[in-house]
């Protein structure tokens, strides 16, 4: 019983919580709405009581808040538009409210947020540059380069290096 | 003096008689030089030796010549009062509701600082509303980020911004899901989606601010000339902290009008283009400026780092003309903060101005183009021609057991017996004359600089700067040189633009090569050739010096108090701009930390913007919506840490899977978050509190306060 009660004391603070990072004014409706909110996640436990009370309320108040900004945005797809025009428009006081006022519901729906204007497609061909003589002579190095070849080269020249001195070394000195 | 109305006035024959004045100015101090050198090496038959040091002497020698040749025109110019040909005279007279082109600024960043990027962005926003014709002008933040959190970070500065500034709709914000080809590829994806939209394009860099007058001046210059395609600024490096930063914008301002005058005087509408702090004309740039493949064997090899110029040569070639406003103020950007810093660029730069070494010969490219591109090419390969000359010449020395090349053969006396000693104050002309001019141009405004004395005292210590950092530039650039030959990769990093100083073990770690070839040397000099010490001296002592010099010149403590005893001033810091204000504030924001990942998380202002700013998908693939769910899993049961920043973006890209984040942070249990979550979620509520309990605070003292009758 008392792990329960912690655990709705620990519920309680993280809807504090959440309500407050929702900006929700002023200190009376944040209570009240914690109050509410809290008091139907209890009903909620009743039925699920393996749930720990945060996850429940959590989970509460995250889907009354999704269907309250689905029912502002018009649109479930739109409720991170309506968030945001939520946060923007200054209203804290109207979170969670049932029935929100025309004016601001019209608000919520009107804001838009452009990320960039309406796209105007143009497409970017590269040209062909001639390079003139540099490339030609560039390719036929490439292509007839290779570090094999250099290695080859260099133990060869090593090699008739080595000979020659040690004729040298054996023979004249 | 007749007026420059529009650029049709520049008759062709002008611009051939200045390049030919330029040039044989130049080249013929070169000729001179080369002569005077031949001279020394004539008697007794020139070796093999004294070829290979004279082939190097003449590049080596031109380039001090022609860089004397540009600061002398352009001394020359300035003192007249200006060029006749300068592209902003041809600025109509004002015209009462004259509406400029339809102008795109655009910011392409890649991590930056988003608090200094968008308060820079704010001020240049306010400026162009302060003009009355902020209306023909739409700001773009082209984002490149790989940094997750410098994501969110910039997501939510620019919403804060647009927010305050009510610009929603004229400050726009990009994220790009595939950074390809760095900067230039971010242009041209703007290019691609938005250009058709705009006349002019606008290029700045992260740490660029521009005037709104200036912006709006420009593209009205645009508007009076179709023929331009290009006008670059010459933007003033300002707000520099550190020795580094401080000496480079005061060398700037001091010779540096005289080369952006005599470079202007040669070039006139065949002129560069520097990436930044430019405005373009988009139509043609879009059709004819499509950066081409370079011939190489990888695709890496193909792609052109350094753009501007390539961009500037096709700009030409489709027959439009760039100019240099060398003159406008209201241009300025920042400059790297320490020696490391600086290097890190110029290995970029180097990069990209050897791939340019391909348009050297294109059929097409045009001559002062040519020109550009040899000078950038120099610019770098000059280093190690500057190194193997030492060598070689030291080695000729120790050859003849004395110092033959400046000061005269002992047993073989040359034929012109004054030729050494001429040929060395030529050179100390060629590279100090354009100090003293620099001088001479600032001393008129020498209050602005801090009165005539520090004038001449920033001068010299500019000067000394110089010549102490000059061998550490030579033996970098000579490595980047070989490294971008064996074909060595450069990628496109940040640029640490935050003053800071280099610690020890960094200053040792990075400068010990150059330190060490230099005390092998001093000693094989001192041991072997004493005579010819005091003549390397000055290479020798940078060498040597590399560390503490690298040290000392990142130290802000040390810039500030040179700043403070009036050197190396420039007029910005004794009265700052309106533009150049409040970019460093601190943002007073109380939800801002948490920030980056930890923000988007936890904050659902944060999330909802972020979640708003992507696209849906209407297809989930299974194996997708697995990875992300094992993603998310391990994000919250280990931390941020425990993902790598590709994972963390993959995670970020996908609306469902930071809702799901959210959602989640908040409903776990505090013992079922790892520490991270609980810290910072622990963090943002305390935050949180404090705002309420203040904004309550504040709303009951101004209630009480306007309840209170006033006692008057």
């Amino acid at each position: 019983m008392e792990k329960l009660s912690a655990g709705w004391d620990a519920a309680c603070l993280r809807l504090e919580d959440f309500l407050r990072a929702h900006n929700v004014e002023p200190r009376e409706r944040l209570l009240a709405l914690t109050l509410t909110l809290l008091g139907e996640a209890k009903s909620l436990h009743a039925t699920t009581p393996d749930v720990s009370p945060i996850a429940c309320t959590m989970a509460h108040v995250a889907q009354v808040s999704d269907a309250w900004f689905a029912a502002l945005a018009g649109d479930p797809e739109r409720i991170a538009r309506a968030k945001v025009a939520y946060f923007s428009s200054g209203r804290n006081d109207l979170f969670l409210d049932p029935s929100p006022p025309p004016e601001f519901v019209a608000a919520i729906r009107g804001a838009a947020i452009e990320a960039g204007p309406t796209l105007e497609f143009k497409s970017l061909l590269r040209k062909e540059v001639d390079y003139g003589a540099m490339e030609g002579i560039a390719r036929e190095t490439w292509d007839q380069f290779s570090w094999g070849h250099v290695l080859r080269t260099f133990l060869l020249w090593m090699g008739v290096f080595f000979a020659a001195w040690a004729a040298y070394v054996r023979f004249f000195r | 003096m007749r007026p420059f109305a529009k650029v049709a006035d520049l008759r062709p024959d002008t611009a051939s008689l200045r390049r030919a004045l330029f040039l044989a100015t130049g080249a013929g101090i070169t000729a001179g030089g080369t002569v005077l050198m031949f001279s020394i090496f004539q008697s007794g038959g020139i070796s093999w030796l004294e070829g290979a040091l004279l082939t190097l002497f003449v590049p080596l020698f031109g380039q001090i010549a022609f860089g004397f040749a540009i600061a002398f025109w352009g001394f020359v110019i300035l003192a007249i009062g200006g060029d006749r040909f300068d592209i902003m005279r041809t600025l109509p007279a004002d015209e009462p509701g004259a509406v400029p082109g339809s102008t795109a600024i655009a910011l392409p960043i890649f991590n930056e600082d988003p608090d200094r990027t968008f308060r820079g962005l704010e001020n240049m926003f306010r400026s162009l509303e302060a003009t009355g014709a902020g209306d023909a002008f739409d700001f773009f933040v082209l984002s490149d980020s790989n940094d997750p959190d410098r994501w969110i970070e910039e997501e939510t500065a620019w919403f804060r911004l647009c927010s305050r500034c009510q610009a929603f709709g004229r400050i726009f914000y990009r994220k790009r899901r595939v950074s390809l080809h760095g900067k230039s590829g971010n242009i041209a994806d703007f290019c691609r989606r938005w250009g058709g939209r705009y006349q002019y394009l606008l290029i700045l860099d992260a740490d660029s601010v521009m005037s709104g007058e200036t912006i709006v001046r420009l593209a009205r210059v645009m508007d009076a000339n179709p023929e331009v395609g290009i006008v670059q600024t010459g933007p003033k490096i300002v707000r520099g902290t550190s020795v580094l930063q401080r000496f480079v914008q005061y060398a700037t301002r001091s010779v540096g009008p005289l080369f952006a005058a005599g470079s202007n005087f040669w070039h006139l509408g065949g002129g560069n283009y520097w990436g930044h702090n430019a405005m373009l004309r988009l139509k043609p740039f879009i059709e004819q400026c499509v950066l081409p493949e370079l011939p190489g064997r990888s695709p890496a090899d193909r792609h052109i780092l350094s753009h501007d110029t390539v961009e500037a040569s096709l700009m030409q070639q489709a027959g439009y003309q760039v100019w240099f406003a060398y003159l406008e103020p209201g241009s300025y950007e920042e400059g790297p903060p320490n020696l490391t810093e600086s290097l890190k660029r110029d290995r970029r730069w180097c990069q990209g101005n050897l791939q340019h070494f391909w348009f050297l010969f294109a059929p097409g490219t045009r001559f002062t183009n040519r020109i550009h591109i040899f000078f950038g090419l120099m610019a770098y390969l000059t280093a190690p021609m500057l190194v193997a000359f030492i060598i070689l010449s030291s080695w000729e020395s120790y050859r003849r057991q004395m110092f033959e090349v400046f000061s005269g053969s002992i047993d073989d006396p040359a034929p012109i017996a004054w030729a050494p000693a001429a040929l060395l104050s030529i050179t100390v002309v060629l590279l100090f004359v354009p100090k003293l001019l620099g001088f001479l141009h600032l001393a008129p405004r020498a209050r602005e600089f801090g009165g005539v004395l520090r004038v001449l005292a920033s001068t010299l210590l500019e000067t000394l700067l110089s010549i102490l950092i000059a061998p550490i530039l030579l033996f970098f650039y000579t490595k980047f040189v070989v490294l971008t030959a064996l074909g060595l990769r450069v990628t496109w990093k940040t640029q640490n633009r935050d003053a800071a100083g280099i610690p020890l073990s960094d200053a040792l770690r990075t400068y010990a090569a150059p330190t060490a070839i230099g005390l092998a040397a001093a000693a094989a000099v001192y041991f072997r050739m004493p005579d010819l010490l005091l003549w390397l001296s000055p290479v020798l002592a940078g060498l040597v010096l590399a560390i503490p010099i690298a040290m000392l010149t990142s130290s802000e403590s040390l810039g500030l108090a040179l700043r403070k005893w009036g050197l190396l001033l420039i007029p910005e810091e004794s009265s700052t701009p309106e533009i150049l204000q409040n970019l460093d504030a601190q943002p007073n924001d109380p939800t801002l930390p948490p920030r980056g990942i930890f923000q988007v998380a936890i904050s659902p202002e944060a999330q909802a913007l972020h979640a708003s700013l992507l696209r849906r998908s209407r297809v989930h693939a299974r194996h997708k919506t697995e990875y992300l769910a094992a993603l998310l899993q391990r994000l919250l049961s280990d931390g941020p840490q425990s993902l790598s920043r590709r994972e963390l973006t993959a995670l970020l890209w996908d609306p469902h899977a930071v809702e799901q984040l959210h959602r989640d942070i908040w409903l776990l249990p505090d013992q079922d978050l790892h520490p991270a979550w609980q810290h910072a979620l622990r963090h943002f509520n305390e935050r949180s509190e404090l705002t309420n309990r203040r904004d309550i605070a504040q709303a009951d003292i101004s209630r009480h306060s306007t309840r209170t009758p006033n006692p008057q």
